[in-house]
């Protein structure tokens, strides 16, 4: 087991580092340069300065070292803590994140729980049904939620329930109520995920022995599906709820737009486009870290919910 | 089912946590909420010397004053915090008499020193940084001499004739010289102290702002009705970037003015007004919204009646009618009307295909079997490089052009590959503005001297045609009386139009819509609001 976690985190280490240099590499092959985009931001373009100018606002703003250079020196700093300084907000990258992540941790936090209390009741409910029908519409239901898009859904949610009915305001991060909208936004695609994955599991499961096993021990349908269809049918939503940690972080960036909250989200797509390469770095490290967490957490979690599974070689 | 009751108690409870938001309370029903669009996300300053963003402006303008103020209807620059001033003779020295009454909110005197200290503090920002904004106000400047406690003589190294207008700008607004102290990014943080009827109480970029009401406050420009404190207890600023979200905050009455940067469609006008809200409008000073062509290296446009034939293949009356609405103005100069010194061109602006078809066959270009004009087996195709989007008057600029046989390919980019094609020459057409209330904003986008992209500067005239304009520049700017100026930007505006070095397409009206609960919002010369005058009542 000890083997194995190191193995791990080894791994989980040299993701990160991956992802950490790749991302700087591309931010480097987009087209335009970082000092264009800057000066062009304070109304003037790198083509109307003079040689000496440019030097300045180069060195002004930290970019007159070369590309290896600087890679060398945002890493060695970044494994001493230090994320460097924004360049567009002129601000320690550390400070920014401290500001932006707990909004953006509240919201995929609260957007995984509605996702699976969604996900797992729906599929769990059409599992139940015996009315052909009704199961058939649920069943369909998931493919639904999955294909409508985020910034739509968010938009039809303010809609009705910002604009018409008043429950929740439409914008701001303030307070639990302005999570909802968000939260319920964000969830709805995993949700429907899970809902889909969990279906799957229970007709699967429905025609395992055991089941039958179950029923002839005198259970009622509700005991057997809630004692041993779950547990047997849940198992694979684990590692999907692994894998969709991620992809809230990138619901966050279209979420965090139409509800005007000001997350992690925003600031890596603004950062992207003003090439802000420190700012860049620092969110895709962290959730980077934040996925190789949840990952491993869950593969740790495996043995002890499904004894068949062992992390250790087993002795013949 | 205890636990469903135990969900609909949380929801109730929700409900009633959320009724109780301070927003609907009677406390706060002297606050003014404006709902902007999205924060400048490139360059995150509400420092005023670094700031150009429009939004920005409107809000230092009612926190950081000015030693000027420039009317709105004649473009005159007249006293504020300076009650008098004396123009040298070689138009380089500027004594300014100061207001005795005046303080900054943290409790500092404005006097003589004060102003010296903000004037070297942003000459020594703008060595630092050349590139900064601000340093096209204060181009020229050279020293400060304070002559007594409230009388401050300004040096100037070499003539600047929109040196005056200048110092009405938010630009060269004076801070508390504590404000100085402090670093340039922390006055970009929100760190400002200013003389002004409002107090900066905070500042959270792409989030919004909060202003407070300084109750002391008394010496108010001759624009401004209230010359005491302002009859709002707060301001409520919020950047909110997407438009559908933005409009409905405003048609619930969570937003009391809806100020977008672009001026508004004919639907979400009618609708508006429909709610009883009101538009107000003015157009920015400064160039209008104009093409600029390239006409070096052997482009296309390097033919002079190529380009006329584009200016006159341009329905501008049915760009302001058909993209904005039937009272839209229509653009008439390649400035904005409300820029001084403005020259109308509406006769050589006129949309005359059958006059651009002729200059067309004329130069050679003949209409082939694909209904575009082809030359030597070249077709007429211009790129027009543009960002972030193409908006609905660019197609319709693209459908005019096709009619008379010009193929107009709507190049979109990223804001970083605009700015790379603007200084390689990679385009015919290009777009940029800036905004003030003086002609000579126009050199930052036209004199290769002064623009922020000589290469766009550059290539907008042929060669025999730049030292034309950079004389008439240079009249302008150095001239010292008020004809001369008018004759000189009078006739760079010929020149502009004459040679065909820029298309205006449209005039920039800025919009905002006010509900009907929002009363006396009026317009500062360069676009921006009085906020002290606004009060707020029952509709």
């Amino acid at each position: 087991m000890k083997r194995y976690l190191i193995g791990r985190v080894g791994q989980a280490l040299l993701v990160l580092w991956g992802a950490y240099t790749i991302t700087y590499f591309i931010l480097y092959l987009l087209p335009g340069d970082t000092l264009a985009i800057m000066l062009s931001a304070s109304g003037m373009e790198a083509d109307g300065l003079s040689p000496e100018d440019l030097a300045k606002a180069r060195a002004y703003y930290g970019l007159d070292r070369g590309l290896f250079e600087q890679y060398f020196d945002l890493l060695w700093r970044a494994v001493h803590g230090d994320l460097g300084q924004s360049l567009s907000l002129g601000r320690p990258v550390t400070a920014l994140l401290a500001e932006r992540l707990p909004q953006t941790l509240a919201l995929a936090g609260l957007a995984i729980v509605l996702s699976l209390l969604g996900g797992v009741g729906l599929a769990y409910l059409t599992a139940y049904l015996q009315w052909r029908p009704l199961k058939t519409a649920l069943t369909r239901l998931p493919s639904l939620g999955f294909s409508v898009p985020v910034f739509w859904m968010g938009l039809l949610l303010i809609q009705v329930f910002a604009f018409g009915l008043g429950w929740f305001p439409a914008t701001g991060s303030q307070g639990f109520a302005s999570l909802v909208l968000p939260a319920v936004t964000l969830a709805i695609p995993s949700a429907a995920v899970y809902a889909q994955v969990l279906q799957r599991g229970f007709q699967g499961v429905w025609q395992e022995p055991y089941i039958a096993t179950a029923f002839a021990k005198g259970l009622s349908r509700a005991q057997v599906q809630a004692r041993h269809g779950l547990r047997n049918a849940a198992l694979p939503l684990l590692t999907l709820i692994g894998l969709q940690v991620g992809n809230t972080v990138s619901g966050a960036v279209l979420v965090e737009t139409i509800f005007s909250r000001n997350g992690v989200g925003r600031l890596a797509q603004e950062a992207v486009l003003r090439q802000d390469i420190p700012v860049v770095l620092a969110v895709v490290a962290v959730s980077a870290a934040a996925f190789v967490l949840v990952n491993l957490i869950v593969d740790l979690l495996y043995p002890w919910l499904d004894p068949r599974i062992a992390h250790t070689a087993k002795v013949s | 089912m205890p636990s469903l009751h135990r969900l609909f108690a949380i929801g109730a409870l929700a409900l009633a946590l959320n009724a109780c938001s301070p927003a609907d309370n009677n406390a706060a029903s002297k606050t003014l909420n404006i709902a902007f669009w999205g924060d400048n996300t490139t360059l995150v300053s509400v420092d005023p010397f670094q700031v150009y963003w429009l939004e920005h402006r409107v809000l230092l303008r009612n926190v950081a004053e000015s030693l000027t103020d420039q009317d709105p209807q004649t473009g005159r620059i007249i006293p504020w915090l300076a009650k008098s001033w004396e123009v040298g003779s070689d138009a380089l020295s500027y004594t300014f008499h100061l207001r005795q009454d005046v303080t900054f909110s943290n409790g500092e005197r404005f006097d003589a020193h004060a102003v010296k200290a903000a004037f070297d503090s942003n000459k020594a920002f703008a060595t630092q940084l050349p590139a900064t904004f601000g340093a096209t106000y204060l181009a020229g400047y050279d020293h400060a001499e304070v002559v007594d406690d409230f009388t401050v003589r300004l040096v100037l190294a070499r003539p600047n004739a929109g040196f005056l207008q200048a110092t009405s700008t938010t630009n060269l607004a004076i801070l508390a010289p504590a404000s100085y102290k402090l670093s340039a990014q922390e006055r970009s943080q929100g760190k400002i102290i200013g003389t002004g009827p409002f107090v900066l109480e905070h500042y959270t970029p792409e989030v919004g702002a909060r202003l407070v009401k300084r109750a002391d406050y008394a010496w108010a420009s001759a624009n401004v009705s209230n010359k005491g404190a302002a009859h709002l207890d707060a301001v409520e600023i919020s950047y909110i970037p997407e438009e559908s979200v933005r409009n409905g905050l405003f048609l619930q009455g969570k937003a009391d003015i809806l100020w977008p940067r672009n001026p508004f469609s004919e639907v979400d006008l009618k609708l508006f007004q429909s709610k009883g809200a009101t538009i107000q409008s003015r157009s920015l000073p400064g160039p209008a919204l104009n093409l600029y062509p390239n006409t070096r290296n052997n482009r296309l446009l390097g033919d002079r009646q190529v380009r006329l034939a584009l200016q006159k293949a341009i329905d501008r009356t049915s760009y302001a009618h058909t993209v904005y609405n039937a009272e839209f103005p229509v653009v008439s100069g390649v400035y904005d009307v409300t820029t001084p010194y403005f020259k109308a061109q509406a006769d050589k602006l006129a949309y005359d295909p059958k006059g651009a078809e002729q200059l067309l066959e004329a130069a050679g270009w003949h209409k082939g079997a694909d209904g575009y004009r082809h030359k030597d087996g070249q077709r007429l195709t211009l790129r027009y490089n543009l960002t972030p989007a193409e908006s609905a008057g660019d197609v319709l600029v693209q459908d005019q052009l096709r009619k008379v046989g010009i193929d107009l390919k709507l190049n979109v980019l990223t804001r970083a590959e605009w700015v790379a094609g603007n200084a390689s020459g990679n385009y015919d057409l290009t777009s940029t503005y800036m905004t003030r209330a003086d002609p000579i904003i126009l050199q930052t986008i036209l004199d290769p001297r002064a623009a922020n992209s000589a290469t766009l500067a550059t290539n907008s005239y042929e060669p025999q045609t730049l030292p034309k304009v950079q004389a008439l520049f240079d009249s302008g700017i150095t001239a010292t009386a008020d004809p001369q100026r008018a004759a000189a930007y009078g006739q760079l505006q010929d020149l502009l139009v004459d040679e065909a070095a820029a298309f205006p397409l449209y005039e920039r009206v800025w919009q905002a819509a006010t509900a009907p609960r929002v009363k006396d919002f009026r317009w500062t010369a360069e676009g921006f609001a009085f906020l002290s005058d606004i009060q707020v009542g029952q509709p």
